[in-house]
C-alpha cells in the first residue's frame, strides 16, 4: 500500500479529482490515489471497530432488560450493531486489509473506535441515552456519509441507516417510558444525561481548523460534513428533546442563537477525548480484555470452521 | 470489451448474496459473507440480509465464480448510434392506434 508521501501521477489524479467533484462514485477496483485508499480505510475501519465495541455496553443490559419485550427489541438492536460491524469491515476489506487483520489490530489496541463505546452503561436509563443520543449522534455522521465517494460504504451506509432509524425509535420509546415514569425513574434518566453529556460533544471531534488535510478530505468526498456541522445539525435535533421532557442540559452556558441557528455551548476538554481515543477511557481496557477473551476462547471454532472450508472446497 | 475479469476477493471465503424478496421479484445483489461452505454462506446470509427484509430465497455464489465487465469498460454500455427504435417513444401513433382499435369497434355496437 502506498504510503502519505507517495507522490501521484498528476494527470490521473486531476482526473480523479474532477470525477469526485461532478459527484461521480468509485468502485472497488478502480484507480485511486494511494492516500485516498488509506484514508478510506482508516474511516471505515474505525467505523467498523465502533460497531462491535458499540454493541458491548448494550449487550450487558439483555440480561438486566425490565420486561421480555424489551430484553427482545435489545437482542435485536445488539444483533443490528453487530450486523454493521460485518458489513463495515467487508467493505474496508475491499479497500486491502483483511478481516483477520483488522480484528487483530482492534483487540491488540492499534487501531481506534468511537469514543462514546469507552464509556459504562451504568443503569437502564443509560440504555436509553444509547439508543436515542447516541444512535441519534451516529445518525448524523452516517446519513451524510450515504453521499460519501467511496461506493461500496455509501451503499451500506444506506442500509445501515434504515436500521438505525429503528434504533432511535426504540430507545425513545424507553426514555419515554422513564421520562413519564416515577420521580425516581426520572432521576436515573437525569443523571444518565449528564453523565453522558461531555462525551456526546465529544463525539463529533474537535471543531475543524481549516486544514488542508481536511480540505482534502471534504473535497475527495470522504468527509461529507465538518465536524462542527454535524454536531449543530445534533444539537438541533436532540436538545429539544431534553428539554421537552423537563430535563436539564449538563451546561449553564447553552443558549440557542436565533441569528446564526446554532447552539452555543461550553467548550468541553477535549483532553479527555485524547485521552479516550488512546483506550484510556473508563472501559476501554475491560471491554478490549472481554473481546481478546471471547478470541481466544472462540479460536477452535474458527479453526474448525477453516478445516472444514478446506475440505469442503 | 476487454477479457473478463475475475472480482478479485482478499480471501477465499467471500460470497455475494442475492435476495429474492418475492416470487414476482428477480433475485438482487445485497452484500458478501465471509463463510467456508455453501451451508455457513446461506446461514449468514439469512442472518444478516433477511432479518427484517422480505425474503423467499436467497443465493449465494462464490466471488471467485464471479466474472465481471470492467468499469473502465462502461462507455461500451453507450449505444453508439441512434437506438430510439428500443423505446417506445419512437412509436407513439402506433400506440394511439393500438389502444383505440378495439374502441372504435366498441362504439359502433
Ligand atoms: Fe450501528
Ligand atoms: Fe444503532
Amino acid at each position: 500500500m502506498s504510503d502519505h508521501t507517495h507522490t501521484e501521477d498528476p494527470e490521473r489524479l486531476a482526473e480523479f479529482e474532477a470525477r469526485v467533484a461532478a459527484g461521480e462514485q468509485v468502485e472497488t477496483g478502480e484507480w485511486m490515489p494511494g492516500e485516498y485508499r488509506q484514508e478510506a480505510l482508516r474511516l471505515i475501519q474505525m467505523h467498523a471497530n465502533s460497531e462491535i465495541m458499540g454493541a458491548m455496553p448494550e449487550r450487558e443490559w439483555i440480561p438486566r432488560a425490565p420486561t421480555l419485550s424489551r430484553k427482545m427489541a435489545l437482542t435485536a438492536k445488539v444483533q443490528d450493531e453487530v450486523g454493521h460491524a460485518q458489513l463495515l469491515y467487508r467493505v474496508a476489506e475491499t479497500l486491502g486489509r483483511s478481516r483477520v487483520q483488522m480484528i487483530a489490530d482492534l483487540i491488540e489496541g492499534r487501531s481506534k473506535f468511537h469514543n462514546v463505546f469507552h464509556y459504562p452503561a451504568e443503569t437502564w436509563a443509560d440504555v436509553a441515552v444509547i439508543q436515542v443520543f447516541v444512535d441519534g449522534a451516529a445518525m448524523q455522521t452516517q446519513g451524510a456519509l450515504r453521499s460519501s465517494s467511496y461506493a461500496p460504504y455509501a451503499r451500506v451506509m444506506k442500509r445501515i441507516c434504515y436500521e438505525e432509524d429503528f434504533h432511535i425509535r426504540l430507545g425513545l420509546d424507553v426514555y419515554r417510558t422513564l421520562a413519564d415514569g416515577t420521580p425516581r425513574q426520572r432521576a436515573m434518566l437525569q443523571d444518565a444525561i449528564t453523565r453522558w453529556w461531555v462525551p456526546l460533544l465529544h463525539f463529533f471531534g474537535m471543531p475543524d481548523r481549516v486544514s488542508p488535510h481536511t480540505e482534502k478530505m471534504l473535497r475527495w468526498r470522504l468527509k461529507v460534513k465538518s465536524n462542527e456541522e454535524l454536531r449543530q445539525q445534533f444539537l438541533r435535533k436532540f436538545v429539544p428533546i431534553i428539554q421537552e421532557a423537563g430535563f436539564t442540559v449538563p451546561d449553564p452556558a447553552l443558549r440557542w442563537d436565533e441569528a446564526s441557528q446554532r447552539y452555543a455551548y461550553a467548550e468541553p476538554d477535549w483532553e479527555e477525548l485524547k485521552r479516550v481515543g488512546r483506550n484510556q477511557g473508563p472501559k476501554s481496557a475491560e471491554r478490549l480484555a472481554l473481546r481478546q477473551d471471547y478470541h481466544r476462547r472462540h479460536r477452535w471454532v474458527r479453526e474448525a470452521v477453516e478445516r472444514w472450508g478446506l475440505l469442503a472446497a | 470489451m476487454g477479457p473478463a475479469r475475475r472480482l478479485s476477493a482478499l480471501e477465499q471465503d467471500v460470497w455475494a448474496v442475492f435476495r429474492q424478496a418475492t416470487k414476482h421479484d428477480p433475485h438482487v445483489y445485497v452484500g458478501d459473507v465471509h463463510a467456508s461452505d455453501p451451508e455457513m454462506a446461506l446461514l449468514l446470509a439469512k442472518e444478516q440480509y433477511a432479518r427484517r427484509d422480505p425474503c423467499v430465497n436467497l443465493w449465494v455464489v462464490r466471488y471467485s465464480q464471479i466474472f465481471a465487465t470492467d468499469y473502465g469498460d462502461a462507455d461500451m454500455f453507450r449505444p453508439a448510434t441512434d437506438r430510439s427504435f428500443r423505446f417506445g417513444g419512437s412509436h407513439r401513433d402506433q400506440q394511439r392506434v393500438y389502444r383505440e382499435a378495439g374502441r372504435r369497434r366498441d362504439d359502433e355496437e
